[in-house]
């Protein structure tokens, strides 16, 4: 979920060693009990700015969901002591954008460095308080409800997310998508359900702000202390969500939809990004299907041809979340068959150990794609911010060696506690003939 | 004492830090041009042929010719290929537009020698095997069945119909029945003709050394690769003379709508201020369009104009999609932002936010190996240098909102623009 539409950053996958060089970054929190981390980066001439707080949708009431994403839209619509957010931020030379997801809120900002205090500025006044203007919620409820058609309403397989989620999750926030479960719970929002939204989330102790580029740690410090530092602390209550009870016979589920091909999903429990098991069930999704020499485009797609696509992936949600295998069949080829070729591949996942130089092909590839992101300060920024909010910005540097240290019986284990039939949410998506 | 009702001082962005990209040649002639920069060891190279979809005889034949050259050659096979940069954790990635096609790929340094083995290997000696083209076809049809289901697809086929004219290559005009029609024989033809030491450039970003650059020179520095240049076929633009076009699509909630008219291309000299004039009316969240359709009006997630530079011409286009009930206002605000822009001088403080806002994207553009690289090959490719920058920046920070609406009443006339909109209501 992006404010604006059109910039969409390629997610980087975790880190991995050798070639890959320690991000190191410096971090204090301010008494009101804001973290703030800096990392320099020299080769740039702009600064980046992030300020992730820890609220997403499913810290939303199940009968007002979409919230959170609501809100952020609602962030730019002017603070306390500033009536526009963008026009100084451009006058600055800067740019913006941000996002949400079921876990958390994410801004960020860009500017060149010696226009750094305006970043600070804007960014603290939306901290303090919201102008919560009646106008701004009456227009970004409808963009929002604009987006709503654009990315699920509109959009050929557009429902797939929403419905996997309210089949695997019965309890958990997890069941309902970032834009919301339906128009309606956008419409019906109140200026006064803003307002408490904003102070039981919006605090500095609920926030981490990071800043990359050419700049100074003591500057960054000061400046954090000088613009954040008076904002009170808002003893943002602890998350306490219902834990998804373990999942004990197969749930399927089949809609007919005006969609050129047939396309099946299956999505298992998995374990949660701090879990021990995550990296080498992140593993498993490579080892399947990360890059066309992997298993399942090899066997699948290319040799016996029964797909034309196929893919396996994390949700990536913070808590325990969702590993998806889909599928689209080659023509002439049914559901059933292509069910049953995906479980044959997972099965082997719990059968046999994979190769050495297979799990070294996966490893190598993150270790490659953490140096491209080290690349760009803005990316740096906002990986150190998102891992601030799971648990530790340490992460993005330590998870290193938890990718490389796992083995090929590790990924077997995995897979074979993964790959239940009882663990899974089956969703048939047939084309309306 | 802090004040939070003053903007802190803002400083001017003064110095602009133009690395700039250097030629050699390879034996054989091949141009490689090459940035420099950055800490990392990475290297991203780009080989560019003239073999974009101009140069086709039929439709497909450029992009599936393309797709293919990583389905085998005489020493790899697909599952090789792909093996290769997935062991060393490189991407590849094939592409065409309407004139070049492009072979590029991302590596780490160190595995830079393996990886250009392989595409040594896949552009010098691709294959064409029938088994990859027959899974290649089924799923480009698939993606093409997927594609066409989406308004925003259906809108921008119909706007390079309407604009340049169903014959022309700029006119995305592909059907389904075209994936039936590609004959393998016709792709190695295109790929004979196209893909040769006499129809290539390279660019290069990130840490290249000389070690990088004598690499390339031993792997296609030869002339064992050499063909002789297909001429360049000649297209004339037959626009439709009826300036309204829509696109039933049944059962949609929202319509994709696209605004546009030729533009005056790079080396004209109002170019410069007329890209301030159109990131005024819809290139930055800050604009007219996105202020007053989304921004006050609430019609849609997203509206924005971009230019799109092509070789032989260049358009100006808006485009958003809005729901079903919001066509005809958005029609008539679009027309109306136009309009007060060739009345209503631009007041100083807009003027001021636009200028800082575009130096700022100038800094990005200029920022980091890539991004250097792209700069350079936005003036290369139209036979252009350095100096464009400097004439942009000169430009930026001299107009005067006279002159911009000047330029207003002179380009943005509504009545010069074709609209086409697709969705499922008939207006």
């Amino acid at each position: 979920m992006l404010r604006v539409p059109g910039f969409e950053l390629t997610r980087i996958a975790q880190p991995a060693t050798r070639n890959f060089t320690m991000i190191h970054f410096e971090r204090t929190k301010l008494e009101n009990g804001l973290t703030v981390i800096v990392h320099q980066d020299q080769t740039t001439p702009m600064v980046a700015i992030d300020v992730c707080y820890n609220v997403g949708s499913r810290d939303e009431h199940p009968d007002r969901t979409g919230f959170a994403h609501l809100f952020e839209h609602l962030m730019f619509g002017g603070s306390k002591n500033i009536p526009v957010y963008d026009e100084p931020l451009q006058k600055a030379g800067g740019d913006n954008n941000a996002f949400t997801s079921n876990d958390l809120t994410n801004y960020y900002l860009t500017l060149p460095k010696n226009n750094i205090e305006t970043g600070f500025w804007l960014e603290s006044d939306r901290m303090l308080e919201l102008a919560f203007s009646k106008s701004s919620l009456d227009v970004q409820r409808n963009v929002v409800i604009e987006e709503f058609k654009q990315r699920q309403l509109n959009q050929p397989y557009g429902d797939v997310w929403p419905l996997l989620r309210q089949l695997a999750f019965k309890v958990h926030p997890y069941q309902w998508p970032t834009i919301g479960r339906e128009i309606s719970h956008i419409e019906k929002a109140t200026l006064q359900q803003v307002k408490d939204f904003f102070f039981a989330h919006y605090a500095p102790d609920n926030a981490v702000l990071v800043v990359t580029g050419d700049v100074d740690f003591d500057q960054v410090f000061r400046l954090a202390e000088r613009w954040f530092g008076p904002i009170p602390n808002r003893k943002v209550k602890p998350r306490n969500l219902p834990k998804e009870p373990v999942q004990t016979e197969i749930r399927e589920q089949t809609v007919i939809r005006e969609v050129p091909n047939d396309t099946i999903y299956m999505a298992y429990h998995m374990d949660g990004r701090l879990d021990p098991d995550y990296f080498a069930t992140d593993l498993v999704s490579d080892v399947l299907s990360n890059g066309n020499s992997s298993r399942m485009y090899q066997n699948l797609v290319q040799k016996e041809k029964l797909f034309s696509e196929l893919d396996a992936y994390l949700s990536g949600d913070y808590e325990p979340g969702l590993f998806v295998v889909s599928g689209k069949p080659s023509n002439g080829i049914s559901l059933e068959t292509a069910r049953m070729a995906i479980e044959q591949e997972l099965d082997r996942m719990k059968q046999e150990l994979v190769s050495s130089y297979e799990l070294e092909k996966v490893k190598n590839k993150l270790e490659a794609n953490i140096v491209y992101g080290e690349m760009n300060y803005l990316t740096k920024a906002m990986n150190l911010a998102t891992n601030e909010v799971l648990d530790d910005a340490g992460l993005i540097n330590s998870q290193v060696e938890s990718y490389r240290s796992v083995t090929p019986e590790q990924i077997r284990e995995v897979s074979q506690h993964l790959f239940r039939t009882e663990n899974c949410s089956v969703l048939n998506y047939i084309a309306k003939k | 004492m802090l004040n939070r009702l003053i903007q802190p001082l803002v400083n001017p962005i003064e110095h602009i830090d133009m690395v700039k990209a250097e030629k050699r040649q390879l034996s054989n002639g091949i141009p490689v041009y090459y940035v420099n920069a950055g800490t990392q060891d990475v290297v991203k190279i780009d080989f560019v042929f003239e073999a974009g979809t101009w140069f086709q005889t039929s439709n497909l034949v450029a992009s599936i010719c393309n797709s293919m050259l990583e389905e085998g050659t005489s020493n790899f096979s697909s599952s090789e290929i792909a093996e290769k940069f997935d062991f060393y954790g490189a991407h590849l990635q094939l592409t065409v537009d309407q004139n070049q096609g492009f072979v590029n790929a991302i590596s780490l340094g160190k595995h830079l020698p393996a990886i250009l083995d392989v595409m040594e290997d896949l552009i010098k000696r691709s294959v064409f095997p029938e088994d990859e083209l027959e899974v290649l076809i089924a799923k480009n049809k698939q993606k093409w069945l997927l594609e066409n289901e989406k308004v925003r697809t259906l809108c921008q086929k119909k706007f390079t119909q309407v604009m340049f004219g169903d014959a022309h290559p700029y006119a995305i005009n592909n059907t389904l029945e075209d994936f039936d029609r590609i004959a393998r024989e016709d792709l190695i033809r295109f790929y004979q003709t196209h893909y040769h030491s006499g129809n290539c450039q390279i660019f290069v970003a990130g840490k290249v050394e000389e070690p990088v650059l004598r690499m390339l020179d031993v792997r296609f520095g030869e002339n064992d690769w050499k063909q002789t240049n297909a001429k360049v076929p000649v297209y004339e633009i037959n626009s439709s003379p009826k300036k309204f076009h829509h696109v039933e699509k049944a059962n949609g909630l929202q319509s994709a709508i696209r605004v546009g008219k030729f533009w005056v291309t790079k080396s004209h000299p109002d170019y410069h201020a007329l890209s301030v004039l159109t990131n005024i009316l819809g290139g930055y969240f800050g604009s007219r369009l996105m202020t007053n359709i989304r921004e006050e009006k609430g019609y849609t997630y997203g509206i924005g104009s971009f230019v799109l530079n092509l070789k032989q011409a260049s358009y100006l286009v808006i485009s958003t999609e809005v729901g079903n009930e919001y066509i005809e206002p958005t029609l008539v605000e679009i027309a109306a932002e136009m309009k007060r822009l060739q009345i209503e001088p631009i007041s100083e403080n807009e003027l001021e936010t636009v200028k800082s806002y575009l130096l700022g994207e100038f800094l990005r553009d200029f920022d980091g190996p890539f991004a250097l690289a792209g700069s350079f090959k936005a003036i290369n490719d139209f036979g252009l240098d350095y100096s464009f920058y400097d004439q942009a920046l000169k430009v930026l920070r001299n107009i005067t909102s006279e002159e911009l609406m000047q330029l207003a009443q002179q380009y943005l006339n509504p009545e010069d623009f074709y609209t086409v909109v697709a969705g499922s209501k008939s207006i």
